[in-house]
């Protein structure tokens, strides 16, 4: 047993010695990987794009399941929207117009039924799928959290692309304000893939941090829409 | 047995072993950083300061190590991103593990597979023991540069 170790803490040793002449490659593989990192990431396309210093929540805020997520601390005043729209988005972004459509001062909502009212004590909550498709018929703004791919593929009609993970992803919230100019009472109803899909409630995150007070989660999100055999639509956003 | 373990001729097939399957694993990553970030998100364990940099960063890193790997280049340097590259992919995943935080790996694609949790798990494990695999072949890579250190190019 002396033998071994004798024979062997040398070459541990040596192992460790001959690791300290490569530092200098190994430090400037790494400064190679952020060089190809930043140029590749500079020349992608929008929805391949990553901020460097991009917004994501800390991962023990977003619960994996609840029914309805209250704020566990108190939160600023709402902030109201309209005024982030003077702030133009941008172009490289947000190819589309920031000033809306039509005219601007939107039409007033319609009284909202009491199930999409305000609740003081709960900014986000979930949507059943019939709730959603009343939600839907009511013509509530509906943001789809999901990848521009995906939305691509298939997503509910008049949903807005508001993909989280994406670097556009605030120019598309910014866009959003601009043509639709909702309230901070104004019922918003976000979806994603359901299931175990986060994306959702990290976009619901988001709007409560600018200032949104009414938003909902459609829990089962598109694949139920399209498991109901409701109407969707394909194709990029317009 | 050590020595033959040591060979030149193992070496340089596990150099190229290990290469390739970090070239593989890099490029979906590559092709979908927003996709990997969420990936890194989904463990639970970074801080969200680090979680867009290390998308942006670790495919890359990943490439170049397996590329450098499969070449003959700069092999000792490669080999030991890749033990810490290995090393940090098992801790964050036996964490995971241990705290029964089902997730899907990202290791070889981005986009989230529609599985049960009893499934994630169940890859999970093999993912670890896969690690623990390629670790040991990045520290043949290792030891046989301590053996006997070759003129790198």
């Amino acid at each position: 047993m002396l033998d071994w170790r004798q024979s062997r803490v040398p070459k541990v040793a040596a192992l460790i010695s001959s690791l300290t002449p490569d530092l200098s490659k190994v430090l400037s593989l790494l400064a190679a990987a952020l060089i190809c990192a930043g140029l590749a990431n500079g020349l992608a396309r929008p929805e391949r794009r990553l901020d460097w210093t991009g917004w994501a929540p800390p991962p023990a805020a977003a619960p994996a399941t609840a029914s309805a997520t209250a704020p566990a601390t108190p939160l600023p005043p709402p902030q109201p929207p309209a005024a982030r729209t003077q702030v133009p988005a941008p172009a490289a972004a947000a190819p589309a117009p920031a000033a809306p459509r039509k005219a601007p001062a939107p039409p007033p909502p319609a009284p909202a039924p009491s199930r999409f009212a305000p609740s003081a004590g709960e900014l986000i909550r979930e949507l059943s799928s019939e709730a959603a498709l009343e939600a839907f018929r009511l013509k509530l703004p509906f943001l789809d959290a999901r990848r521009s791919s995906d939305y691509e593929d298939g997503h509910l009609p008049g949903a807005w692309s508001v993909p989280i993970w994406e670097a556009a992803a605030p120019a598309r919230i910014t866009e959003f304000e601009a043509r639709a100019n909702p309230s901070p009472q104004s019922p918003i109803v976000i979806y994603c893939a359901g299931g175990d899909c986060e994306d959702s409630r990290l976009l619901a995150r988001k709007l409560v941090d600018l200032g949104y007070r009414n938003l909902f989660i459609y829990r089962d999100g598109f694949p139920d829409w399209v498991k109901q055999g409701r109407p969707q639509e394909r194709g990029p956003r317009p | 047995m050590i020595r033959r373990l040591l060979h030149p001729w193992l070496t340089v097939r596990t150099q190229i072993a290990l290469g390739a399957v970090f070239v593989a694993a890099a490029l979906p990553k590559l092709a979908d950083p927003p996709g990997f970030a969420e990936a890194i998100w989904n463990y639970q364990l970074a801080p969200a300061w680090l979680i867009h940099p290390a998308a942006l960063t670790l495919p890359w890193l990943e490439l170049l190590c397996g590329l450098a790997l499969c070449l003959g280049v700069w092999t000792r340097a490669a080999a030991a991103w890749c033990a810490a590259l290995l090393l940090v992919f098992v801790t964050a995943l036996s964490i995971n593990l241990a705290r029964n935080h089902p997730v899907d790996c990202g290791c070889f694609h981005t986009q989230a597979a529609a599985r049960s949790a009893d499934e994630r798990v169940a890859d999970m494990r093999w993912a670890i023991l896969r690690d623990l695999g390629l670790l040991a072949l990045a520290a043949q890579i290792l030891a046989a540069g301590a053996a006997g250190p070759r003129k790198e190019a």
